[in-house]
């Protein structure tokens, strides 16, 4: 017993530890966002026919030499290709532009084609829409909790909840910003899986404690 | 009997496994066409509408009369009219320097949201550039798209005006709320049928200012001696002759404008108290398709009038269809990566419970099997959260078949059905104590409109109903065979 609770004070430790570097990261450097949701730039190539997005990762990976880039097919004929990155210099588009014109046989011009500038989203933007879904799933849930678990206490069950919920949110959040995993698409997901692992975990510790509870009092009555 | 039976339920798995992930074919016209349906993929998979709003830097077309006051109905004019009259035309912008602000760019931004939420758009993207005030938006492609678009640059300002001098009478700051209203018309053979109803509900120094609007701007009748009568209640027609057309051309009229365009010029019959106004959107209809376009044209001004006046005005640059960058290829790959972790998860299960195992694997791959044509037929609409709900719902089915074997495991070469019901009840019972929350989680986010959440919310209940009924029914059923009587 004495052992486990060193044990928990050295989790205990290391997560605050955890939470106060990330604190930090996010203060100084903010988040890693996946490309979709950072301020970028786009150009729209017109290629008059069907092409492979592999072929134009080819192009894209030999001219923007290690930068990330999504491209994407426009409109439903899927002729046209938009290629996204952090930064485009008129350099690389006027690169990107003859090769593609070397493949494609297409007479694409670097004077008519445009770098559009996409802006960033913000990580409230992201998170914004998924708040009072967990916020209603959560009520509800800490109103099972205290009425099944009432045995234990309820309030101390639903802080408890509560409690290691944030714990372990805001665990995952700061691993998000020390490890620079993007921030975008998967961080909901994440988000997700941690939430419902805290859930599990912690009614599985709560039927624990109430099989106890009633067994102790089973003894008490006999 | 026993070995037939196992032999038959596996044959059927194989079966169902073979149609779920690699369909079925059939010849039509010249090609191969799988006729199980496709899976529904949300935004983030399939693609998107992208609109790119600009900041206006148009201008707009004014003509002022000597006295500096703007002259109604101005477009009509000629040059040559404008300056016969002494007008003066006036070019100014519709987003003055002074207007582009990054407060009001931020407005319009939280304007669009909530004419996104209002609209029922059930996932978008809004990108402010805060610099240039262009806003960038993705939004689901589906049969609302296009109208969705053809409001959101509107700027949404509503005005009632003074006919006359265009004197501003009532602006938004006015409205409490906008909505539809439907109505039954049947005093008319012609006009019989719905109408629709554009319901404007003000604010309570909005009403008060309605009902002065209301009985300062009454309609004069043709008939001399209720004119007599009305003229009481306005000042400018108290000089009225018994001459009914002079009445009518001294009626004070009001203007309602939506986005300076002119809706109506109407003056009213009695003072309204009620505080609200209800303007007909067409013509009363019986044909359900017209009644539709009513209805939306109707929802959309509602939706536009009652999210207020956007500071900005924007005009839509670019419009178009862009598909995910996530591919149809990475797709697979994720399934691929699935099939292959559930494939080692399934080894270890035949390693651990050995014939057991088997049966286990067995009825694990029949699960998945069914689980992946279900979502596709009860048009689950998958997102990234939805990929990962199907991960853990086989997680979830994972864990409860390793549950029920390790609970057969000791008696497992002198199993009896007594004890497979009873390690069954024992399972169900410790799974679905432990996981109530989840489903609580799920069931609430069934209900929420967002996509991302609600198709998490739709993959898991399927998941977990699946997993309560085909365990008792095909696990159970297969675990007893292998048992003795």
């Amino acid at each position: 017993m004495k052992d486990m609770s060193k044990k928990t004070k050295i989790l205990s430790a290391i997560i605050l530890l955890i939470i106060i570097a990330g604190i930090i990261v996010i203060a100084t450097k903010g988040f890693n966002f996946d490309l979709k949701y950072e301020k970028s730039q786009k150009v729209e190539l017109y290629l008059q026919q069907n092409f492979e997005i592999n072929d134009i990762k080819e192009i894209t990976d030999e001219v923007m030499q290690g930068k990330q880039v999504i491209i994407q097919k426009v409109e439903v004929f899927e002729d046209t290709v938009s290629i996204t990155a952090t930064e485009i210099t008129d350099e690389e588009k006027a690169n990107l532009i003859t090769k593609i014109n070397e493949k494609y046989g297409t007479e694409l011009s670097a004077d008519t084609i445009e770098i559009e500038n996409i802006p960033h989203t913000r990580a409230r933007d992201i998170i914004m829409p998924y708040v009072l879904p967990f916020a209603i799933a959560t009520v509800i849930i800490l109103a099972y909790m205290a009425v099944r678990y009432h045995k234990l206490g309820s309030m101390k069950i639903i802080l408890k909840t509560i409690g290691m919920n944030i714990v372990t949110q805001a665990t995952l959040i700061s691993l998000i910003a020390i490890t620079r995993i993007p921030f975008g698409r998967l961080t909901i997901p994440m988000v997700l899986a941690v939430y419902l692992l805290t859930m599990v975990g912690l009614t599985a510790k709560f039927e624990k404690n109430l099989l106890n509870k009633k067994e102790e009092e089973k003894k008490d009555k006999g | 009997m026993r070995k037939i039976k196992i032999l038959t339920i596996t044959l059927i798995i194989v079966l169902i496994t073979m149609v779920a992930f690699f369909g079925i074919y059939t010849h039509v016209q010249n090609r191969m066409e799988n006729q199980v349906r496709d899976y529904s993929y949300a935004m983030d998979l399939d693609g998107s509408r992208t609109i790119r709003l600009k900041v206006s830097d148009e201008n707009k077309t004014t003509v002022k009369d000597a006295e500096g006051n703007e002259v109604a109905d101005s477009e009509n004019l000629t040059d040559e009219q404008i300056t016969q009259n002494g007008y003066t035309k006036e070019e100014t912008p519709y987003n003055s320097d002074e207007v582009k602000t990054v407060e009001n760019y931020r407005k319009s931004k939280e304007i669009l949201e909530e004419r996104f939420k209002e609209l029922n758009v059930d996932n978008y993207i809004i990108k402010l550039d805060e610099e240039t005030g262009d806003i960038l938006v993705e939004i689901t492609e589906n049969d609302n798209t296009d109208s969705i678009v053809s409001n959101i640059g509107t700027p949404g300002k509503f005005e009632i005006v003074d006919s006359e001098t265009q004197e501003v009478l009532m602006d938004n700051n006015d409205i409490k709320l906008v909505n539809v209203m439907y109505g039954s018309n049947s005093s008319s053979i012609t006009s019989a049928g719905t109408a629709v109803y554009l319901n404007i509900e003000f604010t309570k120094e909005g009403r008060s200012k309605l009902e002065e609007i209301s009985t300062n701007y009454t309609k004069v009748a043709e008939d001399s001696n209720t004119t007599t009568e009305n003229t009481t209640a306005n000042e400018t027609t108290e000089n009225t002759t018994e001459d009914s057309t002079t009445e009518e051309s001294t009626e004070k009229t009001i203007t309602m404008k939506i986005d300076d365009e002119e809706i109506m010029t109407t003056s009213f019959d009695e003072p309204l108290r009620t505080g609200k106004l209800q303007l007909s959107i067409g013509s009363s209809s019986t044909d359900t398709d017209t009644l539709n376009d009513y209805v939306n044209q109707a929802n959309n001004m509602a939706v536009v009038l009652d999210t207020g006046n956007m500071p900005i005005k924007y005009d839509v640059d670019t419009n178009e269809y862009i598909k995910a960058d996530i591919t149809q290829n990475e797709l697979q790959m994720a399934q691929y990566i699935m099939i292959g972790i559930a494939a080692l998860a399934l080894i270890i299960l035949i390693i651990r419970y050995r014939t057991l195992g088997i049966l286990g694997a067995i009825s694990y791959i029949g699960l998945a099997s069914i689980f992946l044509l279900v979502i596709r037929y009860a048009n689950v609409v998958l997102s990234i959260e939805g990929i990962f709900g199907i991960a853990i719902v086989l997680i979830l089915n994972y864990i409860f078949v390793n549950k029920f074997l390790n609970k057969l495991k000791e008696n497992r070469k002198d199993l009896k059905k007594e004890e497979v019901k009873n390690a069954n009840k024992e399972t169900y019972k410790e799974f679905f104590i432990r996981i109530i929350p989840v489903i609580i989680m799920v069931v609430a986010f069934c209900f929420i409109q967002w996509v991302p959440i609600s198709s998490f919310g739709m993959v898991m209940i399927w998941g977990i109903a699946l997993i309560a009924a085909y365990n008792v029914i095909i696990t159970n059923n297969l675990l007893k065979l292998k048992a003795k009587n």
